[in-house]
């Protein structure tokens, strides 16, 4: 028996081990990875003069692209990957589904909505107008996942859930390509609609990182609430949880970091998917090492992806959002194969 | 709690789609910017019209009509088809998938055969299109089953499966979308949202023989469908080769779905709920539940294509988004019921 | 003479073999039931010989002839199969339902001729249903259920009939009123009828022959008098049984047990 417990305590050791070293080996690539993103462009700016510019700003033109257009994006970048990977992994613990993802679900897609009807009603709407947009947009997908997750001991089984937050995914950002069309912002409409970090500014990349900081601390502290719930709802309930009211603070959570990725940055697809589950690969089933880990490979992935959909067909920019989508799918792939007995 | 419906009754049923079809095409006619009475609507038809009527009724509304018939047939079926092969009722070409497929295969044609836009779209295209969509169809269909295969076919896995490749087709679709000008962008962004823009008779000409003869194979093949839907074990107990009448069936679902998308675009959920209202009116047995499907499914479509030409006038909105709106809510709507 | 036989058969279920070399005899024209603990293999076995599942290695003989030589319709003309629980479509009737046995009869559009009418009557008489021929499945309870899904391995007009557990979810009055059809149907029609069934004593009941499975092997087959011996059921179930003969009919009832 002690035997068994020890070597629970060094597995426990291990993962706390692993979980520090990808954190911290993590933030190091981020670093990089930005630095890197902010260099490349149409106009190459050597490393050199990105490090002096971070760190004593000048009014130089290098400076004035770096501070102005070049860092807010790759810090978007950044926060956007590290949200939207978080929001997957709360969603695959909240229904047991481990396809469940934002994006899958509908609820990057309620918010594009909601969002493509701000830009339409007033070009240039500001920054936290939009994220109000936003909110409201994710919140009509979430609702319907939080309802269909909770209805009864059992919920609704996994495929229907993924059906309908497809299908109600489907039809919202349809809606948001057909106002794209009618209104006069078509094109640029549309690319944003694909998911494209162009547009971000400062102010906006503000707002989503105090939203979001408010979104992670909360998520962290729900944590391992959420490894709990990830274990089975009679399970969760004979353990004490009030699982409809976890499922409900961690939908708007989810909401939360979604809706302000998406107003940042468009429609960016299976991210949440992708991240969690490698995530969980790596550092086992617990939450409270899940989204830490999350965090910074997210914004790892999407600082990397934008980079590519940057250099991939120069001077054009490729939709990021069609990108991750076709990273995202053979994983995605993989996993049904890997796991749909259990659904 | 079903009832069951006498034979008087399943009449009565059919009878009624029939007159309701036929008065939303009569009512179509008479809406729109050269608008024609129903009267007129009949004397046209019989010849009694004036010259002008002529022309718009028979060159103009009526092929375009019949492909509505056509595009809402097919998908029907082809839906009602899937949703017995998955064992699951909430299967449906569009979402997964094998409409993209065709899609996606359509605009890379014309990206590469015209360089440009579907205005210049020529005859030999017009005739050629099915048949790409067909391949793209095919091909999307290829892949999900291929992808979902592991020792047999799981009908879960095959949906899943689908839902992933419809993902990585409309990525695909986007990024070839931005390689367009942006008239063309419009008009393909508008196609793929499902729109019948195909309003001459060479697309009926084109499209009818596909329809037709897929449509017979799969009717055919009813009984089939009934076995499989009592499970794996009775069906192979009663002498099915399952894994061999899923593939045919998906086969010719394939076909049709195809064909549709050719024609009209992606027009998702169409497939879905046309099968479900007809299997609440006529019940479960496909030599009934086909055609009824189809029908639901024509008054749907029609109806929709009304609405769609005629609430943001002179904006013509695309079907598939007015039947996406109709659809979507009540496909949640089954989902929570249960 | 034996209607069913298997030859060196083993089954296999991804890595693990649940039964290796098992030499399987089903005697025609009689009741055979299946015991064994759960896992022990019972129902794959049932599964493998229904061909619902394939088998690793051996060879099944359904008279006489290789099930991999015929095609699963000709296969399905001589026998039936009842899986543990059915699932039938929502909305149909009684009549639609055992309709569906005449499928491996039936060709082309699969129009209903009047054979296939005349042996739907003729199964819905046996089962003593007749007048719900047009009643809808789902006012059914659950033992009028099987006897509608009994009707349709009836309406298949085969010799061989196979059910697995066929009375596991059912109450006492319904156990006993399926087994009884099943006994009828075997005296009147010469069907040869084998089951896995769950409760030792119904199975011993109504059963000319008994096979015994433990861990994929046969560890005794005979008549129920000779299987049910405490030595024998000790082999099948691990446990220290004690048998007596039943006053109504003298057969051999389990009354009590204990574990070893």
């Amino acid at each position: 028996m002690e035997k068994l417990i020890l070597t629970q305590k060094k597995k426990k050791m291990n993962r706390l081990i692993m979980s520090t070293f990808i954190i911290v080996i993590g933030l190091i690539i981020l670093f990089l990875g930005i630095s890197l993103s902010v260099s490349l462009g149409a106009k190459h700016i050597d490393l050199n003069t990105v490090f002096n510019s971070m760190l004593s700003p000048s009014d130089d033109i290098n400076s004035k692209i770096i501070r102005d257009i070049r860092l807010p994006r790759v810090i978007a970048a950044a926060l956007v990957g590290a949200f939207l990977a978080v929001s997957g992994a709360i969603m695959q613990g909240l229904t047991r589904n481990p396809i469940a993802d934002p994006s899958i679900m509908g609820i990057t897609q309620g918010a594009t909505f909601t969002i493509a009807i701000a830009f339409a009603m007033k070009a240039n709407i500001g920054s936290s107008d939009l994220m109000i947009f936003a909110f409201i947009g994710a919140s009509l997908s979430g609702i319907i996942v939080f309802l269909l997750s909770s209805r009864s001991i059992k919920g609704v089984s996994p495929i229907k859930l993924v059906l309908a937050g497809t299908a109600l995914g489907t039809l919202l950002i349809s809606l948001a390509t057909a106002i794209a069309m009618y209104s006069n912002l078509s094109q640029e409409l549309s690319f944003w609609i694909a998911g494209g970090l162009v547009t971000a500014k400062w102010e906006g990349v503000k707002l989503l990182a105090s939203v979001g900081a408010f979104g992670v601390i909360a998520a962290i502290i729900l944590s391992p609430k959420i490894t709990i719930l990830s274990l089975g709802e009679e399970i969760s309930i004979g353990l004490g949880q009030k699982t409809n009211i976890i499922r409900f603070i961690g939908i708007v959570i989810v909401i939360l970091l979604s809706g302000g990725s998406v107003a940042v940055a468009g429609n960016i697809s299976f991210l949440g998917l992708i991240v969690p589950q490698i995530v969980r690969s790596l550092v086992g089933p617990d939450y409270r090492f899940i989204i830490p880990c999350s965090l910074v490979l997210g914004a790892n992935l999407l600082v990397f992806s934008d980079i590519s959909a940057r250099m991939i067909n120069q001077p054009y920019e490729t939709p990021i959002g069609a990108l991750t989508a076709l990273l995202g799918v053979p994983f995605f792939i993989y996993i049904v194969r890997k796991e749909v007995k259990s659904l | 709690m079903q009832t069951h419906k006498g034979k008087k009754k399943l009449i009565l049923i059919i009878s009624i789609l029939f007159i309701l079809l036929l008065s939303i095409f009569i009512i179509s006619f008479n809406i729109g910017t050269f608008a024609i009475g129903p009267i007129d609507v009949i004397k046209t038809l019989f010849g009694q019209g004036d010259s002008k009527q002529e022309l718009v009724l028979f060159t103009m509304r009526l092929p375009r009509i019949i492909i509505a018939l056509l595009v809402a047939s097919a998908l029907a079926v082809s839906g009602t088809v899937l949703q017995g092969i998955t064992k699951n009722d909430l299967a449906d070409p569009g979402i997964l998938g094998i409409s993209s497929g065709a899609a996606l295969a359509v605009v890379i044609y014309i990206y590469f055969m015209n360089g440009k836009a579907y205005s210049d779209v020529s005859l030999i295209t017009i005739f050629t299109m099915p048949i790409i969509a067909l391949l793209g169809a095919g091909f999307a269909a290829f892949l999900i089953y291929t992808l979902a295969w592991k020792k047999g076919i799981n009908p879960t896995r095959l949906i899943l499966m689908g839902i992933g490749i419809n993902s990585a087709f409309s990525a695909i679709l986007i990024l070839f979308q931005f390689r367009f000008s942006t008239q063309d962008f419009n008009k393909i962004m508008i196609w793929t949202s499902g729109s019948i823009w195909g309003t001459n008779w060479s697309y009926v000409i084109a499209t009818l023989p596909f329809v037709f003869i897929f449509t017979v194979l799969i009717i055919y093949k009813a009984r089939y469908l009934d076995v499989l839907s009592l499970g794996d074990e009775l069906s192979v107990g009663l002498g099915v080769n399952i894994e061999k009448e899923r593939r045919t069936l998906l086969i010719y679902t394939v076909a049709l779905a195809g064909a549709a998308t050719a024609v009209a675009g992606t027009i998702a959920f169409l497939g879905l709920i046309s099968p479900h209202i007809a299997r609440k009116l006529v019940g479960p047995k496909h030599k009934l539940l086909l055609p009824t499907s189809a029908l639901v499914s024509s008054i749907i479509l029609l109806l929709s294509d009304t609405i769609a030409k005629n609430v943001l006038a002179p904006i013509e909105m695309p079907v598939g988004i007015v039947v996406s709106i109709i659809g979507v809510p009540y496909f949640i709507y089954l989902i929570m019921k249960e | 003479m034996n209607s069913i036989k298997t030859e060196n058969l083993s089954i296999s279920y991804g890595d693990s073999d649940i039964v290796k070399d098992l030499n399987l005899n089903i005697p025609k024209g009689k009741i055979t039931t299946i015991i064994g603990s759960n896992g022990c293999g019972k129902s794959t076995i049932l599964k493998t010989i229904a061909r619902i599942l394939k088998p690793k290695n051996g060879v099944i003989y359904i008279n006489g002839n290789d099930i991999q030589s015929l095609s699963s319709k000709s296969i399905a003309k001589e026998m039936a199969v009842l899986p543990q629980s059915p699932e039938a479509p929502n909305g149909l009737t009684v009549g639609e339902l055992v309709a569906y046995g005449r499928f491996p009869h039936q060709s082309g559009f699969g129009k209903l001729m009047a054979k296939d009418k005349e042996k739907i009557t003729w199964a819905l008489k046996i089962i003593n249903m007749e007048e719900f021929k047009d009643r809808p499945i789902e006012s059914l309870s659950g033992g009028q259920r099987q006897r509608v899904w009994i009707a349709m391995a009836l309406a298949q007009e085969t010799e061989i009939l196979l059910l697995d557990e066929p009375t596991t979810y059912l109450d006492l009055a319904h156990q006993l009123e399926i087994l009884q059809l099943l006994d009828d149907l075997n005296k009147s029609q010469r069907q040869t009828i084998v089951m896995v069934i769950h409760d030792l004593n119904n199975a011993a009941r109504f059963a000319d022959y008994m096979v015994g499975i433990k861990d994929g092997n046969i560890v005794c087959s005979g008549t129920p008098r000779e299987i049910m011996t405490k030595d024998n059921l000790r082999k099948i179930f691990n446990i220290d049984a004690i048998v007596v003969d039943e006053p109504i009919d003298h057969k051999p009832v389990c009354i009590t047990y204990n574990l070893i």
